[in-house]
């Protein structure tokens, strides 16, 4: 019970500090402001903390004290006047007021100091609001809707601005009557100042107000003035002038629109292109597109093949012949004009050179393994060298040097193959001097059926035309698969012995075969078959013979064998027909019944096309 | 009618007052004989008087807001400053008693003065820690425009009362080593106390400048 009374006395207690401290924040006296009007008096206010009524009034004090001549008057003196300013002021008249001296005043009530505040008159200075405005109209604009007046005052009379004592500075506040804001206008020092552009059918109040230049305090406002502005009832204008934005822009599209159908249906083609200029397409000069398009692949490389600088991706049978390298160390070798000739030749040093094919692995890709003969011979992988072409020889062995009545001593054909010529076309020799060899044709044949016996699924990619791909060093020819080697699978049949005979050395179908072997299989054959085979052999069928095989045939020269030049597609086949020894190319025994003509040079490659005319 | 539109800048204020004070008549080329009218002379003073006291004004509020709040400063800072041992006018009757050569001379004086005090509160603002700018600009500002004020001045006291010439009086200022005491309490006080006296004597000289161009020029009818 003790602690709620006590804290219900505390609480009372409480609330009635608060209760009067919200009247006059403390219950105290308190200077509320001390103000000079015109640097020559000044006054100053406080509030009464006391309840009105409650208390003895007038026991409010004021003191005040002001330095003179460095030296502080030790005495506080009352204020000498409670009245002039109002209840609860003290007025220092000019005798009292000393400017840009310090004072200090307090405030007492019975006795004791409640408030105090020190300051200097200079500033506490804020002038009385200015008297006599008035307006006069300056001027009416065209429109009759806006008008500018000039607005005139006087300055506070108590202010000694004549004399310079005090330099005023005047703030001009307007509004429209039913406005709420007040409308500023930058302090100006003289006593008149212009207003502009005040609407006529509107009335306005304006007022102003003093500070003294370089204070930041303003005086009190003026009296308010009513501008009430003469109405005009001569114009009925409107009440603004607006462009008819919506006529422009209709009539603007109108004629835009007019304007573009005009251009682009009009008959005028100068015009039409100005505004709407052709977009180039691409075109190559000479060629038609449309070739492009028929897919007539000859007549473009034609016609490209005119450019400069053209390299003719297709093979271009007129360019075997001179395109073929021998890639051989014997100088004699390379001694030679062309290589047609080098093919043509007799020279059985040549051709045993050629023939004699190294058996070094060089690496290159072989043309005559069967798995990559039957795929794509693409660029890059295929064809690269002869060492796997050699392998098959390899195989053979020495049995291929055999044929040559020579064992392996040079094998420079075969490593030198692919280097030496970038062209894949095979240049089948010029027509020579074709000596009938008859092994040859067996061989051919033979070769050729051995060739369908032992890879009839390849036969069966074999076209009619075979591509040559690439001419290995040793004089073999590197043909890509593709089609079908027709006249050889009737001749698979027949020798069956010699299919298992051969077959474990024809691993690829367009390839290359030793003589030795195709003997073997040729020796099985009867005569008349090979006969029978012989025009078949030299159809363009796709019997690729080996380089060895062709200089047992015919003392070839050094066929431009070189390792097929992968990276030239090959779209053309050729046939390579062994056609005389020893100078003959083992032509395809498949091929279509050929004069039996020479038509080709010993061991020469002819191209398909030369094949072609020779054919009937 | 030229008007100073409400300073707050540093920036503005040198425009302002440099462009108030370009726009009026100079002597060209400083010729000898060179006789400016003595209404542009006073002219141009007042306008550099009033500059002054603006400057001055926005020096003090800078610091009293910076370094004198809640410090009390106000009630001790009744200090008396080195120009009150010249005997000014204290208000309008004693101002306008005064002969006007007298206060010309006053205005001398006080200016004269004042010329030490501020070479030296520039040095010490600048030392100042974290020197505000505001504050340093504009004394370096007031001591430049103090000595040109002193110069017309003097050329308006050669107009007006040429002849005699007084002795070069001023009071002397001691308040350095009060602004550079290591006790940092004491020595923002001084800083205010000196910041105080110079915006009470711009003022009081601004003040005797327009009433004195009022009376000379204007013959008492501004």
């Amino acid at each position: 019970m003790d602690l709620w009374q006590l804290l219900l006395t505390l609480a009372l207690a409480g609330s009635n500090d608060a209760f009067s401290g919200s009247e006059d924040s403390s219950g105290k006296p308190k200077f509320t402001k001390c103000r000079s009007p015109e640097l020559e008096t000044f006054s100053c206010h406080w509030t009464d903390g006391v309840h009105h009524g409650l208390k003895h009034p007038g026991s409010v004090q004021l003191f005040y004290i002001r330095r003179s001549t460095q030296e502080w008057t030790q005495e506080w003196k009352e204020c000498p006047d409670y009245v002039s300013a109002g209840e609860n002021s003290c007025y220092f008249n000019s005798s009292y007021t000393s400017i840009w001296i310090p004072y200090c005043i307090k405030l007492t009530s019975n006795g004791g100091t409640v408030d105090q505040k020190c300051f200097s008159v200079e500033e506490i200075v804020q002038p009385d609001p200015p008297i006599g405005l008035n307006w006069t109209l300056l001027n009416i604009s065209l429109t009759g809707i806006h008008a500018d007046i000039q607005v005139r005052w006087e300055p506070p009379p108590n202010a000694d601005v004549q004399k310079g004592w005090i330099v005023l500075e005047y703030e001009l506040q307007y509004k429209e009557v039913n406005e709420t804001q007040w409308k500023m206008m930058d302090p100006v020092l003289s006593t008149s100042v212009p207003v502009y552009s005040l609407r006529l059918d509107k009335e306005y109040e304006v007022r102003v107000r003093s500070r003294q230049r370089n204070s930041e305090k303003y005086g009190e406002f003026s009296e308010v003035l009513y501008v009430t502005l003469p109405q005009t009832s001569l114009f009925a204008c409107e009440e603004d002038f607006q462009l008819p934005w919506f006529l422009i822009i209709i009539f603007g599209l109108f004629g835009l629109m007019v304007m573009l159908f005009v251009f682009v249906f009009s008959k005028q083609q100068r015009i039409k292109m100005l505004i709407l200029p052709p977009v180039p397409v691409p075109k190559i000069k000479g060629i038609d597109p449309d070739l492009l398009k028929e897919g007539k692949l000859e007549e473009v490389n034609t016609i490209l093949a005119i450019h400069d600088n053209y390299k003719p991706e297709f093979y271009n049978d007129d360019s075997w012949v001179e395109f073929i390298e021998l890639d051989i160390d014997d100088p004699d070798e390379k001694a030679e004009g062309s290589d047609t000739d080098r093919l043509l030749s007799n020279d059985h040093q040549k051709s045993l050179n050629i023939l004699g094919a190294k058996d070094d692995d060089s690496g290159r890709t072989s043309c005559y393994e069967p798995d990559i003969l039957e795929t794509d011979f693409n660029a890059s992988d295929v064809c690269d060298g002869t060492s796997e072409v050699a392998q098959p020889q390899r195989l053979k062995g020495e049995a291929d040097l055999v044929c040559l009545d020579q064992k392996n001593q040079n094998n420079s054909l075969y490593p030198d193959a692919s280097p030496a010529t970038q062209q894949p076309s095979v240049v089948l020799a010029e027509e020579s001097k074709p000596r009938p060899c008859l092994v040859v044709g067996t061989e051919s044949t033979h070769q050729a059926a051995h060739t369908q016996l032992s890879n009839p699924s390849s036969l069966a990619n074999i076209d009619f035309y075979a591509q040559v791909s690439d001419i290995t060093p040793a004089g073999s020819v590197v043909l890509s698969p593709g089609q079908k080697n027709k006249a050889g699978i009737s001749q698979c049949d027949v020798h069956p012995e010699l299919v298992s005979l051969c077959q474990a050395n024809f691993i690829m179908d367009n390839a290359y075969f030793c003589e030795a072997d195709a003997k073997k299989c040729i020796a099985v054959v009867p005569h008349v078959e090979i006969e029978s085979h012989v025009e078949p052999s030299f159809n363009q069928e796709d019997i690729y013979i080996t380089a060895e095989s062709l200089t047992t045939t015919a003392g070839r020269s050094g066929t431009a064998e070189r390792a097929p030049d992968a990276e030239l597609p090959v779209p053309d086949y050729t046939s390579i027909h062994i056609v005389q020894c020893p100078q003959g190319l083992i032509l395809n025994a498949t091929a279509l019944p050929l004069p039996d003509k020479e038509f080709l040079s010993s061991c020469g490659y002819v191209s398909t096309d030369q094949l072609n005319k020779l054919m009937p | 009618m030229i008007t100073f539109d409400n300073l707050s800048g540093i920036d503005h204020l040198t425009v302002a007052g440099a462009l108030s004070v370009a726009s009026l008549p100079i002597c060209p080329g400083g010729a000898v004989n060179c006789q400016v009218s003595l209404r542009d002379l006073f002219d141009r003073a007042v306008i550099l008087s009033h500059y002054i006291h603006n400057l001055s004004s926005e020096m003090f509020n800078e610091f009293d807001k910076r370094y004198a709040q809640g410090r009390g400063f106000i009630t001790k800072a009744i200090n008396s400053c080195h120009t009150s041992s010249l005997s000014t006018p204290e208000d309008k009757e004693q101002a306008q008693q005064i002969h006007h050569e007298d206060l010309l001379n006053l205005v001398l004086r006080v200016l004269r003065s004042w010329n030490d005090p501020l070479y030296h509160l520039v040095a010490e603002v600048r030392g100042m820690q974290e020197a505000p700018d505001a504050i340093l600009s504009r004394a370096i500002e007031i001591e430049e425009q103090n000595k040109r004020l002193l110069e017309g001045m003097e050329k308006i006291v050669g107009q007006v009362h040429p002849g005699i010439r007084e002795n070069e009086v001023y009071s002397v200022w001691s308040g350095l080593p009060s602004l550079q005491m290591a006790d940092e309490d004491s020595r923002l006080f001084a800083f205010y106390n000196l910041l105080h006296c110079l915006r009470r004597d711009s003022h009081k000289i601004d003040n005797y400048l327009k009433l004195l161009k009022c009376r000379i020029i204007y013959d008492s009818n501004c």
